[in-house]
């Protein structure tokens, strides 16, 4: 039996910067359509919010992460450019370590070959995660564009939305939308109409083929916010379809993640046809015509609230930031850290056989009884109680977090109560996203810790429960 | 087992001394113990020697101990470092106590030092962090006044403390501080100061914690069979207790106090066959304003929740009923981490031999120190009582 997409899930970081704050810095703003863009959190990057997606995904679908097995990630951002990211992703998440694991990068189109990867793959239970924050200069139309957030699809048999349709169609257009190795801004050589042709034509060609017929949405490549409805009005569709299958006006140019971020909002929406079709640089393109025989599970969190000012993004962006002090003492070695990972990415805490108490991180003696047991393994839910807690301000943050607190100031650390499965709870030290108070109901999430000898350290921090 | 008298303790000044060596500032306190001794102190007298400290800011890891022993003339001594973060000599003047009362020696020389003024703010946050939890707590974001924070948000939610209450054992100590000469902060502050300071660990604001001091601390210990050739006022090591703890704050059973200083003061108790209410002064380990209220509450001096308005009552001042901190503490005097817990003791030495200066209470019989390291996961108390007979 072929397989569709189960589920959906999708995540934006909180943060907005509007395109009123692009103008009074740049005196115009060069991203047409874009009205807010998302701007990652300083410790978020692409596998940071691709967990953010993946989980939700993971819980629509009602999918347990050990029984994942195809995993995909796609991002023309990954935090590094050679390591096989799905590794830790999979960590993270908690996928089982003999998934078939693939990485998609290098194009645009990434997210959408992933997902087509995954439907030839016709795995039981596929995860397809698309993350992407691209950059650009600063004064440039596509940094003014690039946004920042990722979808994930649960993908397998006997799902609720199908595609019926798949066409790829590449047309070479070199010079259009290209990061050179090393570098993290994408460039162009801003030909106009080269530039245009390069955008519309190879979508064009690959719906060409398709039958489309009537449809509720279709999510188009969105590098800005006029170009796919230049894109649309070749493929003959009106521009209420284009509308209710993009993101790009609140979200901005989310890369790779585009054409996903647009199906799952549309299918928020109760989209039933619906057609993708994503554009990579070089030029390519793919098109899948998508129809839904039922309610597929959506869970979206794409509402971001917190407004940032232009310098506050930059600091974020860590344009005029400090980096970490050359320093000396505490030091936590990359095989020590590689030791904890099952309590950084999945709170696993240990259980003691001989009085139930729980032990966090699950190493020596027993809390509650002082006896050298041999802990009972348990994940914690990553739901608990801030039972101590503090803002460390601007300069005061050990070492290792200075670069992290140059870009976004001020940060929360608590105590937190973490719920175990049986009434008890397990207690551990979590920096705070955003701001809790003693006695907040909080929830795990992972972001970036720190970077030290070029290794990102991944781990838990908590958030307020929503 | 023999008792243990302590016959001279000294320090240097407290401060930023960008002129003096970990080994000068040890010998300016070594020199000054010999001759707060009633009747003299040969050095060769001198059979062992315990020295804290935390290294140094990272540059005498090894042999710290011999380094300034040698320094001061001590060749060939036995000598000891002791590290237990900001209790090292805390520590160190048990260690002098555990060696006289086991015969092993008769004078011993404990004390500490540390240069901290010397090395970049970065350097100094790198080398601070290493006394905490540093896989779990560190890794958070926590700093040391980040992890007193936490101990007081717990404080105010569980029992109401306040922000105010916090601050008045702030202006207590510089109060106290402004009349030691040897104090690092010597001057009075206001409440509305200690309130409305920057915030550095909220609630903790800046007058809620201690500063980062250069200083060292000595004490001479010696045993009851020698103790007559020294002088005619000895002052007894009544009580020792200490104890130990996980070493982060979220590993422990409370947030609100420190266990170990709880249990360290029990055994202190005992030993001496005292109770709180035989304590005439102390000096507590105030690094944070919330460790010194946490503090009345672990020795029982007041009652568990009601350090804040123990503190607010001005018990704890100079004409208080339980005079604490009167040298200043850390707070005020300052925090050379491994000279902290032998300086507390020359505070006490001081007091109860009645050359505290200004800052001299009406004829004190018992006096407490009590040191801890790091947050809690080290603590040590001692109880000395002046001899009521003159020898």
């Amino acid at each position: 039996m072929s397989v569709g997409i189960r589920a959906v899930g999708a995540y934006a970081p909180r943060f907005r910067v509007t395109a009123e704050a692009f103008e009074e810095a740049w005196g115009s703003f060069d991203a047409p359509g874009v009205e807010t863009k998302a701007v990652p959190d300083a410790d978020e990057d692409a596998l940071t919010m691709g967990y953010e997606a993946a989980t939700r995904a993971l819980d629509a679908a009602e999918v347990a992460p050990e029984e994942v097995d195809f995993l995909a990630f796609a991002s023309t951002t990954p935090p590094l450019a050679e390591e096989d990211l799905t590794v830790r992703l999979g960590s993270l998440l908690g996928v089982e370590s003999d998934a078939t694991r693939h990485v998609f990068t290098g194009s645009t189109r990434a997210g959408t070959r992933a997902l087509a990867a995954a439907l030839d793959a016709g795995p039981e239970r596929g995860l397809v995660v698309v993350a992407d924050c691209p950059r650009g200069e600063p004064h440039d139309a596509r940094e003014h564009a690039a946004g920042a957030g990722a979808a994930a699809f649960v993908v397998g048999p006997e799902a609720p939305l199908r595609v019926t349709e798949r066409v790829e169609h590449a047309d070479a257009y070199p010079g259009t939308r290209f990061r050179r190795t090393g570098e993290e801004r994408v460039g162009s050589i801003d030909a106009g109409v080269y530039d245009r042709n390069a955008f519309v034509r190879p979508l064009a060609a690959a719906v060409e083929d398709i039958e489309v017929g009537d449809l509720d949405a279709a999510a188009i490549q969105m590098p800005d916010g006029k170009l796919p409805y230049r894109a649309a009005g070749a493929m003959g569709l009106d521009n209420g379809t284009v509308h209710a299958g993009g993101t790009v006006s609140t979200l901005g140019d989310t890369g790779a993640a585009s054409v996903p971020l647009g199906l799952a909002s549309a299918l928020s929406e109760g989209a039933e046809r619906l057609l993708a079709v994503s554009w990579g640089s070089g030029a390519g393109a793919d098109a899948f015509l998508l129809a839904a025989e039922g309610e597929v599970p959506v869970s979206l969190a794409l509402d971001g609230d917190e407004e940032v000012s232009y310098a506050e993004y930059l600091r974020l962006r860590g344009e005029i930031t400090a980096e970490e002090p050359d320093g000396g003492g505490a030091y936590v070695s990359v095989p020590t850290w590689h030791r904890s990972l099952p309590q950084r990415h999945r709170l696993v805490a240990g259980r003691c056989p001989e009085c139930g108490t729980y032990t966090f991180p699950p190493e020596g003696a027993c809390r509650g009884c002082d006896t050298l047991v041999e802990f009972e393994e348990v994940a914690l839910s990553g739901d608990g109680t801030v039972e101590a807690q503090t803002e460390i301000g601007k300069g005061g943050a050990p070492p290792e977090f200075a670069e992290l607190q140059s870009r976004s100031g001020a940060f929360g650390v608590a105590i937190v109560a973490f719920d175990a499965p049986d009434g008890g709870e397990a207690t551990a030290p979590a920096m705070v996203v955003g701001d809790a108070a003693v006695g907040d109901r909080v929830e795990a999430t992972q972001r970036r810790i720190y970077t030290q000898e070029g290794v990102t350290r991944y781990g838990f921090k908590v958030r307020r429960a929503e | 087992m023999t008792d243990a008298y302590v016959v001279g303790a000294g320090q240097s000044d407290y401060g930023a001394f960008p002129d003096e060596s970990y080994r000068s500032l040890f010998a300016t306190a070594y020199e000054d113990a010999l001759d707060s001794v009633p009747d003299g102190m040969d050095p060769d007298r001198i059979d062992e020697a315990v020295v804290g400290t935390l290294g140094v800011g990272g540059r005498q890891l090894g042999l710290p101990g011999p380094a300034v022993t040698e320094h001061v003339g001590l060749h060939g001594v036995p000598t000891t470092r002791v590290e237990n973060a900001c209790a090292a000599s805390g520590y160190a003047v048990r260690q002098a106590v555990q060696a006289v009362k086991s015969g092993m020696a008769d004078v011993v020389l404990a004390g500490g030092v540390e240069v901290m003024n010397d090395a970049s703010g970065d350097a100094v946050r790198y080398w601070l962090g290493v006394s905490g939890e540093t896989e779990w707590e560190r890794l958070s974001g926590t700093t040391f006044s980040g992890v007193y924070a936490q101990m007081a948000s717990a404080h105010m939610r569980e029992y109401g403390t306040t922000v105010e209450q916090l601050s008045h054992a702030a202006v207590k100590s510089h109060e106290n501080g402004a009349k030691n000469p040897h104090a690092q902060l010597g001057f009075e502050c206001t409440l509305e100061d200690a309130v409305n300071a920057p915030t550095v660990a909220d609630p903790l604001t800046l007058y809620h914690c201690c500063p980062t001091s250069d200083g060292a601390a000595a004490v001479l210990v010696v045993s009851e069979d020698v103790v007559e050739e020294f002088t005619d006022d000895p002052i007894r090591v009544a009580g020792v207790g200490a104890s130990s703890d996980r070493v982060g704050l979220f590993q422990r059973e409370t947030y609100t106090n420190v266990p170990a200083s709880r249990r360290a003061g029990e055994g202190a108790y005992e030993m001496a066959g005292m109770s709180a209410d035989d304590v005439d002064f102390a000096e507590v380990h105030d690094c944070f304003s919330i460790a010194e209220l946490a503090a009345y509450e672990d020795l029982g001096f007041c009652e568990q929740g009601k350090a804040g308005e123990f503190v607010e009552s001005g018990a704890t001042r100079l004409d208080g009923d339980l005079p604490v901190n009167t040298s200043g503490g850390l707070k005020s005097k300052g925090h050379p981490i491994g000279a902290t817990g032998a300086g507390q003791v020359v505070e006490v030495f001081e007091q109860l031999s009645g050359h505290a200066g200004e800052r001299q209470l009406n004829d004190p019989r018992v006096g407490l120190t009590h040191n801890v390291g790091g947050s809690g996961g080290a603590a040590v108390v001692h109880l000395f009582e002046r001899e009521e007979v003159a020898r």
